[in-house]
């Protein structure tokens, strides 16, 4: 039995020790941000943040994750809030800019791979503030263990939407 | 009691009675009644008739749209969203318009639920060129609620003036909601077609629609509710569905496209002791109680299982050989385009310059991002719920009927978010929703069926491959005299769930040249003439059997189904980079030259916006001085024009081929988009850059590999698509045109207009014609070589 930090919050999970972290997060803890898309770290549907870090839940055991703090897209909020140390109340009522961004930018379309697209978001953007499109293009193209692949072409939108979210991060709201 | 005021009164064809209430204890939550039992519409696909219990009335306005007496609206369409966000969006804009009411009076949106919707049909063609159901089951009820306010306010209804939901004349008003309170009216209109077939219901008749010169809800640009949900994570997909006492279950799909089975290998109980296998036919899945046991005992047991071997497919390298000598392409009727006119032959023969060209097409995959699944409950008294994500839930309704050899009132299905299918299940199911209703009914527990990312490439259906000879001529003024194509293309619209077929039930027949529409072998023609300037023309489309769909024993083969610019597509490509060609033959600049074969003026519109969005410079193709060798990268750029649901389209590749590896990458991405009034400038911006994104991908990189047993692409990286870094700068020009008065579709079409485009730069680069795709680096290598 692995113990996993998810959202902030510890949970022990009864899974054997091999089962990929994707089916515990959608399965055995109801989190339904991660998506499966091919169980090959070949899409990035089921990207998660594991100790800040994009990782595939996809292909990763949950015997990985323990100890360490898994962070998902409905994680994503309280972990800006953190950051950024707003009061419960506030936290409450906020969304990670790069969800801001998602919506004011209307980047989705069948939206099934932008949990992927929002993790990695996160990641670029807590690492570098300011990136140009080059950047961008490079994050979610080569920086992981596979592109990031949005069949319905929502590459623009995306790019559109990771600016946004850097303007409004970096006024640090 | 109440006591009751019956009265009828007719509303443009439409008849509208009213009862009123007194003293019932409160006001109607449904304003305009619901009646649960309908018509008979099951006649279409060998159905059997039955009742459709639990089906809304489609000739109640009430089941589409109901007004609440808190001024709140919901609205019901038998449309799913696959991404689109049409029904989130322009789908409510249109409703608010014709109602007068607010756009966020519109709180509820019901969509494709077949117990919860009226009309069916499939999540395509959402704008139905300008009038979907919806627009009209709005006109009607707005009419009625004049017919109801001029009676409450006693004034008559030319009088009447309607904003915001309110209606009012010379100093009284009264707003939707207080007209309905406390009412119990019915409105019946008038809806022809079959509710289970691909296109569903139809709502006829001609309520007065308002007038394009009064619109202040549509054209602009309203935020996608759903998109909040998703981005946030509180969308319920269809992947989030669970039920109590839920299964999970992994198929074991044939080895080949051909294969029977000869033994389901034995389930290792010690290893996986909550496991079951079910075997039915030459179909076999195992079931567990978690996903993972699932997983790891399905592939235990295809291990161990046998299949006879099958190699009756020609493979991808002979493919366009074999269609052309191998398939049968005498049996299904020729289809002849409306506008071939004239007689070509000799328009042909006595032209100043000509030539005949072939162009090909590779199978190509939807796709989806996430594999297909669903969730299904057979229960004991033999109904049937399915949660599942599907672009046409009432055929799927109508197909699993079938299958049990049951009714559809029997049959339930629920919709929910999912991965774009783009096609692939309008005709009512995605491969996985049969499998899950096999194996609950045979294990008594609701099972959910996830297919795998292999099975999802391998035993999902496909674009059909395609060819076409074309032979244009010229005249000594240097324009087209003839135009002649024959469209080769074998059936598109496999309908049949594979899980039925593999598990031996019943289900409708395969691709034939005797059925109608859905289900034939004809190749209709499906991408509409632009160029009316060319005095004679001949389109044929030639239809045949699904590669393998005769030599497998399963009756499987290649599936094919329509993907997005379905047949438009395969018949656009060698359309308009034989266009360009033609141009060039006739040393014209290839925009100059559409638009001089063009009496549309939209067509020419588009023409002419995308060459000046694009900063195209007039000139002939290919470039002074073309360069087909070397290591620098060559540059070129080409153009391509489309009609579809009525909307012009028109867009500007340019692109950079490097000569010694053959690798073609798209700059820039220029398109022009006419659908006559825009409805939502930010949703379908959104979608023409997707689609855009979609058909550079087809263009370069998509080819559904196969070999003589069945599909070899398995996953992304054997199937790959275009990722974010090759992306060109992409330029979208919206032209609004209110003066058409109506809208056209936004969704499909940018997908299609890319390959035309970026072949005929790569000419304009090395003058070298690649008419073939994908133009992948070898081919492309291998071509500026010749």
């Amino acid at each position: 039995m692995a113990t996993i930090t998810v959202n902030g919050a510890r949970r022990d999970i009864q899974a054997p020790g091999d089962t990929p972290l994707l089916y515990v997060l959608r399965n055995d803890l109801e989190l339904s941000g991660p998506q499966f898309g091919c169980g090959l770290a070949q899409c990035g549907a089921c990207s998660v943040l594991l100790d800040g870090k994009e990782i595939r839940s996809c292909i990763t055991p949950v015997s990985a994750a323990a100890g360490k703090e898994v962070t998902t897209l409905e994680g994503l909020p309280a972990r800006w809030a953190q950051q950024k140390g707003l009061s419960p109340a506030d936290a409450e009522k906020t969304l990670h800019p790069v969800q801001e961004a998602w919506i004011e930018e209307q980047t989705p379309l069948c939206g099934f791979c932008q949990n992927g697209m929002m993790i990695k978001a996160t990641e670029l953007l807590e690492s570098n503030a300011t990136p140009t499109v080059a950047q961008i293009k490079e994050a979610f193209t080569t920086s992981g263990p596979s592109p990031h692949l949005c069949r319905c072409g929502s590459y623009t939108a995306i790019i559109d939407a990771v600016q946004r979210a850097a303007t409004v991060m970096a006024k640090g709201r | 009691m109440a006591n009751q005021n019956n009265e009828t009164v007719n509303v443009f064809g439409a008849k509208l009675t009213r009862r009123q209430l007194v003293k019932t204890g409160g006001a109607l939550l449904v304003g305009f009644g619901i009646a649960g039992a309908g018509a008979e519409f099951w006649k279409n696909r060998g159905v059997k008739a039955a009742g459709s219990a639990n089906t809304l009335d489609p000739t109640l306005p009430g089941s589409w749209i109901e007004i609440h007496p808190d001024n709140t609206i919901l609205i019901r369409t038998g449309k799913s969203d696959f991404g689109q966000g049409t029904t989130f969006t322009a789908y409510r804009q249109i409703v608010a318009e014709e109602l007068s009411a607010p756009f966020e009076a519109i709180t509820t949106v019901v969509m494709g639920d077949t117990d919860r919707t009226p009309d069916g049909s499939g999540a395509f063609d959402f704008l139905g060129r300008g009038t979907p159901n919806i627009r009209k089951a709005a006109a009607y009820t707005y009419q009625a609620l004049l017919d109801l306010a001029s009676q409450q306010l006693g004034v008559p209804k030319n009088e009447l003036s309607v904003k915001d939901g309110i209606v009012s004349s010379g100093g009284k008003s009264i707003s939707y909601g207080d007209l309905v309170k406390g009412q119990q009216l019915k409105l019946t209109i008038p809806v022809s077609g079959s509710l289970t077939s691909i296109m569903g219901l139809t709502v006829t008749g001609n309520p007065p629609l308002k007038p394009v010169s009064e619109y202040t809800i549509i054209g602009k640009s309203f935020r996608n509710t759903v998109t909040t949900s998703k981005v946030t994570a509180k969308e319920k997909w269809a992947t989030d569905v669970r039920l109590p006492g839920m299964l999970h279950a992994r198929m074991i799909h044939p080895k080949t496209l051909g294969s029977k089975l000869v033994s389901a290998g034995a389930l290792d109980k010690t290893r996986f002791p909550n496991a079951q296998v079910v075997v039915k036919g030459n179909l076999a899945g195992v079931v567990a109680p978690t996903e993972w046991e699932a997983i790891r005992a399905a592939q235990q047991v295809a291990g161990g299982t046998k299949w006879s071997e099958w190699k009756g497919l020609p493979g991808h390298a002979n493919l366009h050989g074999w269609l052309r000598k191998n398939a049968d392409w005498t049996t299904t009727k020729v289809a002849k385009s409306d506008k071939s006119r004239g007689d070509v032959t000799p328009a042909l023969a006595g032209a100043v310059k000509k030539f005949s060209a072939t162009y090909e097409l590779p199978f190509m995959k939807h796709a989806p991002i996430g594999p297909t699944m669903a969730l299904a409950d057979v229960r004991p008294d033999g109904t049937v719920q399915i949660y599942t994500h599907n672009q046409n839930p009432q055929a799927l309704r109508g197909e699993i009927a079938q299958m049990l050899g049951t009714t559809p009132d029997r049959i339930v299905v629920r919709t929910f978010s999912g991965a774009g299918h783009y096609g692939r299940s309008n005709g009512g199911n995605a491969g996985a929703e049969d499998e899950a209703v096999i194996l609950s009914k045979a294990v008594g527990k609701p099972v959910r069926v996830q297919w795998m990312r292999d099975e999802d490439f391998q035993w999902s259906t496909q674009s059909p491959a395609a060819f076409s000879d074309v032979q244009i001529g010229i005249d000594a003024n240097g324009k087209m005299a003839g135009y002649q194509v024959d469209h080769y293309m074998p059936a598109m619209q496999d309908d049949r769930p594979v899980g039925a077929v593999l598990a031996g039930l019943p289900t409708m027949a395969p691709p034939n040249e005797k059925a109608e529409f859905i289900g034939s072998t004809v190749n209709g023609l499906s991408d509409p003439w632009v160029y009316d300037g060319v005095a004679t023309l001949m389109e044929r489309g030639h239809g045949t059997f699904q590669v393998g769909q005769k030599a497998s024993p399963l009756a499987i083969g290649i599936r094919d189904h329509s993907m997005r610019t379905p047949g438009q597509f395969q018949q656009n490509f060698p359309r308009e980079l034989a266009v360009s060609e033609a141009a060039a033959l006739a040393g014209v600049d290839a925009i100059q030259f559409r638009i001089d074969h063009a009496s549309e003026e939209r067509v020419i519109g588009v023409l002419k916006a995308v060459r000046d969005a694009s900063g195209w410079d007039t000139r002939s193709s290919p470039r002074a001085n073309p360069v087909s060798t070397g290591v620098t990268p060559v540059r070129g750029r080409g153009v391509s024009v489309m009609f579809r649901s009525g909307t012009y389209w028109a867009c500007v590749c340019e692109i950079a081929v490097t000569p010694a590896t053959g690798a073609i990458a798209v700059e820039k991405y220029t398109i022009a988009v006419d659908p006559g009034i825009v409805v939502n400038p930010m949703q379908l911006k959104r979608q023409v850059e997707g689609g855009a994104v979609m058909g550079i991908s087809h263009a370069l990189l998509e080819e559904a590999t196969f070999d003589e047993s069945g599909i070899t692409a398995r996953d992304w990286r054997t199937y790959p698509i275009l990722k974010m870094a090759d992306i060109p700068e992409i330029k979208v020009v919206l032209l609004h045109r209110p003066e058409v008065g109506s809208y056209g579709g936004g969704s499909e079409a940018a997908n299609a207009l890319a390959a035309p485009a970026v072949a005929a730069a790569l000419f304009d680069a090395t003058g070298k014609i690649a008419r073939r795709l994908p133009l992948k680096p070898e081919y492309v290598q291998n071509l500026l070589k010749t």
